[in-house]
């Protein structure tokens, strides 16, 4: 690991004023960053801790509830209102990571933990995300855990953050501060396809910070759930995920928020799939219909082409507590 | 009278010392002016290093050395019977043979600049298109020369092709099993210290004396110049039995800073350097009659070897030895690839075991028949492979507890037929089996002190297995000494030399020795006892006098006793015994059988094994407590083998990818139920070491197989190739 300058302010100005140069980067929980900067995957030369600036705690406000960007996974996953508003929050952060990394991972540094792609975390390797130009070894390699669907022949790397994948379909918004003032981002613009970019992930700018997220609390959220298919039990990235939020009214489908992990450089949330339930009632035909909308563009590769039928068994369990049939 | 310390559920000797932290592992160890070194190793599989460039790193802070082969002293290399059997030392020569290989040594003052600046090392390559998957080379398999711990690359007993022709019924059926790797919670560390021309090591190895043996053979220096001292290990499995090239990289270098240097490989670095399971593949062929008795078995075995390499970890042994068959053939085949060296991994007969087991469920599925009672059927009382008895064999005994204590007689064998709300449930068994005899070589001191209490020595290892607690057993049993009065010491080259800990050789090789000693000890203090006109066992025939509770006593009149305690006082001086290496120890296999319960969402391809039950035989159980906690790591590493663990080699650039435990998966507590685990406990008469046999490498055998036919039951889908995840499972 290379040298590097540390500091920890403790106003989210100064934090900002401090990543604006190129080289800096926030450290929150650190449970993927130190990782990445011991392996050689990423290089910094300015840490700036930002475990002292006040953005941790959940706030209840009409219709939504705001999470401090520096809240915990375990305190958010535990928190009454999120269990009982927006289950399937609560469920993707529990079905993330182990009960030691969930201590410390903040929830603005979850959504930017860095691809699993095994080669992109090792620095002797090509790789295009981590080394434009270089080649991505994915295409043709080990590609079991790769993506399906809105890769490109740049990158196929997987998003590895449920919570990224339940706040998607939940419809949440990040707001962030930079030296050029606060904004809002919806989750559905927060993340960036590879296209020939793929080390461009987000639309943050360079010391632009996640200060909250916004979630809004509906009807359709509290009856979410996540589904997460895995080879063990728990402690593993997702093989292929959906984060669920349906309403139904007299067996029909009145609104439907399907985001899914494990098969997309991004959260995926294909305006096919919900269009293809709304309006219908929740029968095999309709979850059938979904599932092939969902991989109608699929692209499958010499080892996942599994998470082509796996993603669509997937989301037939998640509907499966709706009342469909799978 | 109190009953014998062995048999008893005695908790670990060394556990408090454990739990504490006052237990020394290699990478604890306090050397004064100790230098760190960190390895450079080869981003390419295969090739040549054309030059590398270290002025940099030489440059940076605290740097007191960087080590290519350009500027590596000249070391010889080790030969096997030190077994150092990689065949080659790293940074000796530009030659790159893995990714991997190190290919620069940087010694710094502290971990963090040697770490710095082995990241400051550049190597240029001339690199060659590597040679790394199995599937793709198939076509290269040849039969590599016999090697005595290979097995026989080529192996017949009868007839096979008659033997299947006379079948009634046959399953042809290939099984592959992925790379996979050890995975020691303590990474492999060493210190190499230097005082003039005698070198003190302290490592991580489960073979102290051919550590310190290769060590002797690499810097040409007579054994009384070179010790090694490993007093605890964190686990080991096989990837700490071989001697390795780190430690003697770790004493050259250190030779050349004149300062003790310390390497703590890191957990990447152990998917390199310490070798692992070769992918295999086995092919087998059984006939069997309408009623099940075996004509014939032709089981053969591919495997990756490395290119400085030929030897054979898979050996198909419980093909050979268990069942009753007239018709055998066992052949092992090798590949090439531009991978590091194959070793044992626990156990080294686990996928060979995996094939047969599978097959077997297979047969009896063909037959229509109870793959219990298929196995029953073809029991054997003698060693198929010798010919020779087993010493003792309660097999049908294993079978027979297990299938009750599991309810075995509620299932109903057809696949799909059993299942709860949730999904599919499947139940399936396999008999676990492995060689567990003694080996040459295990020898032991003895001194009975002048306050009664003994110590007893020997250059074994403890991998965490037990073997400090079960030896203190053994002396305090055979001495008739309490627990506390007996103190086992292992782990150091200086003491009697012993054998690696390894394939469950140690209980039968050093416990026989441990045996010998005490005896030997026992009866010199019982002569004592006897010609002491003072003693109240004066003038008694030793013969009738035994040891027992810290005392001598008269077995017709037991209240006739003395204390050890003082016959050593009136003695004055110590008792010391050594025993050398015994000459032959019998070979044995020591077996169990294995009972699983899985749980399958067919839809979603979700498997979750939900009970295990395992009964063993392995001859007379020293310490219930240490042989359970056996048979659970060997089953959570049969969890492991059978649904999770495959270590991913990139098809072309030849690189590991899953060099950590977040891409490696080992199985978490989630993924393992309860294991219920029972023992025969009948002392085999064989036995030199108090009737029982090694065990360690048992329970790590056999699962995998239950598992599988535990899903087929659920599923009516066969897995042949491990390990079984979901993709495999799902019903299209």
């Amino acid at each position: 690991m290379d040298d590097f300058a540390y500091t920890r302010p403790d106003r989210p100005q100064v934090a900002v004023a401090l990543a604006a140069r190129p080289g800096a980067r926030f450290v929150a929980g650190g449970t993927d960053l130190l990782n990445l900067m011991k392996d050689g995957a990423e290089h910094h030369d300015h840490l700036i801790d930002i475990n002292a600036l006040p953005l941790s705690g959940l706030r209840k406000v009409e219709g939504r509830i705001e999470i401090g960007a520096l809240s915990r996974m375990s305190d958010v996953a535990a928190h009454p209102a999120v269990r009982e508003g927006l289950p399937v929050l609560s469920q993707a952060l529990l079905a993330g990571a182990s009960p030691q990394v969930r201590n410390m991972a903040s929830m603005g540094g979850n959504l930017l933990q860095r691809t699993r792609c095994w080669y992109f975390r090792d620095a002797a390797m090509p790789c295009n995300k981590r080394s434009p130009g270089s080649g991505c070894p994915a295409i043709k390699g080990q590609n079991r855990r790769h993506a399906i669907v809105g890769g490109s022949e740049h990158c196929i790397a997987v998003h590895p953050s449920d919570l990224a994948v339940a706040l998607t379909a939940l419809g949440a918004t990040v707001h962030t501060l930079s030296p050029r003032g606060a904004r809002s981002i919806p989750m559905a613009g927060f993340y960036l396809s590879p296209g020939n970019t793929p080390h461009q992930e987000t639309v943050l700018g360079q010391g632009e910070l996640i200060t909250r997220i916004d979630v809004p609390v509906t009807p359709l959220a509290r009856g979410s759930r996540y589904v997460k298919l895995r080879e063990r039990a728990t402690f593993e990235f997702a093989l292929v995920s959906v984060a669920a939020l349906v309403r139904t009214q007299g067996g029909v489908v009145r609104e439907a928020g399907l985001a899914f992990g494990g098969i997309a450089p991004r959260p995926w949330r294909p305006a096919a799939v919900e269009e293809a339930l709304v309006g219908r009632p929740l029968d095999a035909a309709a979850i059938k219909a979904a599932g092939a909308a969902l991989v109608r563009d699929a692209v499958p590769r010499e080892h996942n082409a599994f998470k082509v039928a796996l993603v669509q068994r997937a989301l037939a369990e998640a509907l499966g507590e709706f009342g469909g049939s799978r | 009278m109190s009953a014998s310390v062995v048999g008893r559920a005695v908790s670990r000797v060394e556990g408090v010392a454990k739990v504490t932290g006052a237990a020394r592992y290699a990478a604890d160890t306090e050397v004064t002016g100790v230098t760190h070194a960190v390895l450079v190793k080869s981003t390419i599989a295969r090739g040549r290093v054309t030059g590398i460039d270290t002025a940099k790193a030489t440059a940076a802070p605290g740097v007191l050395g960087v080590f290519t082969h350009q500027n590596m002293p000249r070391l010889t290399v080790p030969g096997p019977q030190t077994m150092f059997l990689k065949g080659f030392l790293p940074v000796q020569d530009g030659e790159i043979r893995y990714s991997g290989q190190p290919v620069a040594i940087v010694v710094a003052g502290t971990l963090e600049q040697a770490r710095y600046a082995a990241t400051l090392v550049k190597p240029a390559y001339d690199a060659e298109t590597p040679q790394v998957s199995l599937a793709a080379n198939m076509d290269l398999a040849y039969l590599p020369e016999p090697h005595p711990m290979s097995g026989p690359p080529v192996y017949t007993r009868g007839d096979v092709a008659a033997g299947l022709e006379s079948a009634d019924v046959k399953v042809a059926a290939e099984y592959s099993t992925p790379l996979q790797h050890h995975n020691a919670m303590e990474p492999t560390a060493m210190v190499a210290a230097w005082d003039g021309d005698r070198l003190t090591v302290h490592a991580s190895t489960q073979g102290v004396g051919d550590l310190q043996r290769s060590l002797m053979a690499a810097f040409g220096l007579p054994g009384e110049s070179v010790r090694v001292v490993c007093p605890y290990l964190g686990g080991g499995f096989g990837g700490k039995a071989l001697s390795w090239p780190e430690p003697i990289l770790v004493a050259a270098v250190a030779r050349q800073v004149r300062r003790p240097v310390k390497l703590v490989l890191t957990r990447a670095d152990s998917y390199t350097a310490s070798g692992h399971r070769a992918e295999t593949r086995h092919s087998l062929q059984v006939g069997a009659t309408r009623d099940g008795r075996l004509t014939a078995i032709d089981h053969t075995l591919t495997q990756q070897v490395s290119r400085t390499d030929e030897l054979m970890f898979n050996n198909p042994g419980q093909t050979r030895v268990i069942y009753a068959c007239p018709n055998v053939r066992t052949t092992q085949r090798a590949v090439r690839l531009d991978l590091p060296i194959a070793n044992f991994t626990r156990s080294p007969e686990a996928s060979g075991g995996h094939a047969l087991e599978s097959a077997l469920d297979e047969l009896a599925y063909a037959l229509n028949m109870d793959p219990v009672e298929l196995r029953l059927r073809n029991w054997s009382a003698t060693n198929q492979e010798t010919g020779h008895p087993h010493g003792s064999n309660h097999l049908r005994e294993c079978y027979r507890r297990g299938a009750q204590r599991f309810g075995w007689a509620r299932r109903d064998p057809r696949p799909g037929s059993m299942r709860d709300r949730d999904g599919l449930i499947g139940w399936g068994m396999a008999t676990a089996a492995h060689a567990s005899g003694g080996v040459p070589g295990a020898g032991a001191d003895l001194v009975i002190k002048e306050d009664g209490t003994a110590r007893i020595r020997s250059a074994t290892q403890d991998v965490g297995t037990g073997t400090y607690t079960v030896m203190t057993q053994i002396g305090a049993d055979v001495l008739g000494l309490p627990l506390r009065g007996v103190e086992f010491a292992l782990g150091d080259s200086a003491f009697p030399r012993s054998v690696v800990a390894a394939a469950s050789t140690t209980v039968p090789s050093v416990g026989e020795a441990v045996v010998r000693a005490a005896t030997q000890g026992r009866d010199r203090l019982i002569a004592l006892a006897v010609a002491d006109s003072k003693s109240p066992l004066h003038g008694l025939d030793p013969k009738r006098v035994a040891a027992r509770d810290g005392h001598l006593f008269d077995t017709e009149r037991p209240s006739r006793r003395i204390a050890h305690r003082e016959v050593m006082r009136r003695h004055g001086k110590p008792i010391e015994v050594v025993v050398s290496p015994a000459a032959f120890t019998p070979r044995r296999f020591s077996v169990g059988a294995y009972f699983a319960e899985v749980h399958v969402d067919p839809g979603i391809g979700r498997i979750r094994l939900r009970r295990v039950v395992g009964v063993f035989d392995p001859g007379r159980v020293i310490n219930p407590k240490t042989a359970r906690s056996q048979v659970i790591g060997g089953a959570i590493w049969c969890v492991g083998i059978a649904l999770t663990e495959h270590t991913l080699v990139d098809p072309y650039l030849g690189r590991v990818l899953t060099p950590n435990l977040s891409g490696y998966l080992l199985p978490v507590n989630a993924d393992v139920p309860d294991i219920e685990v029972d023992f025969i406990d009948r002392p085999d008469p064989s036995s030199p070491a108090l009737g029982a046999r090694g065990f360690g490498e048992v329970p790590s055998t056999g699962l995998t197989a239950a598992i599988g036919n535990a899903v087929y039951h659920a599923t009516g889908v066969r897995v042949r190739d491990l390990p079984i995840t979901p993709e495999k499972v799902i019903k299209s």
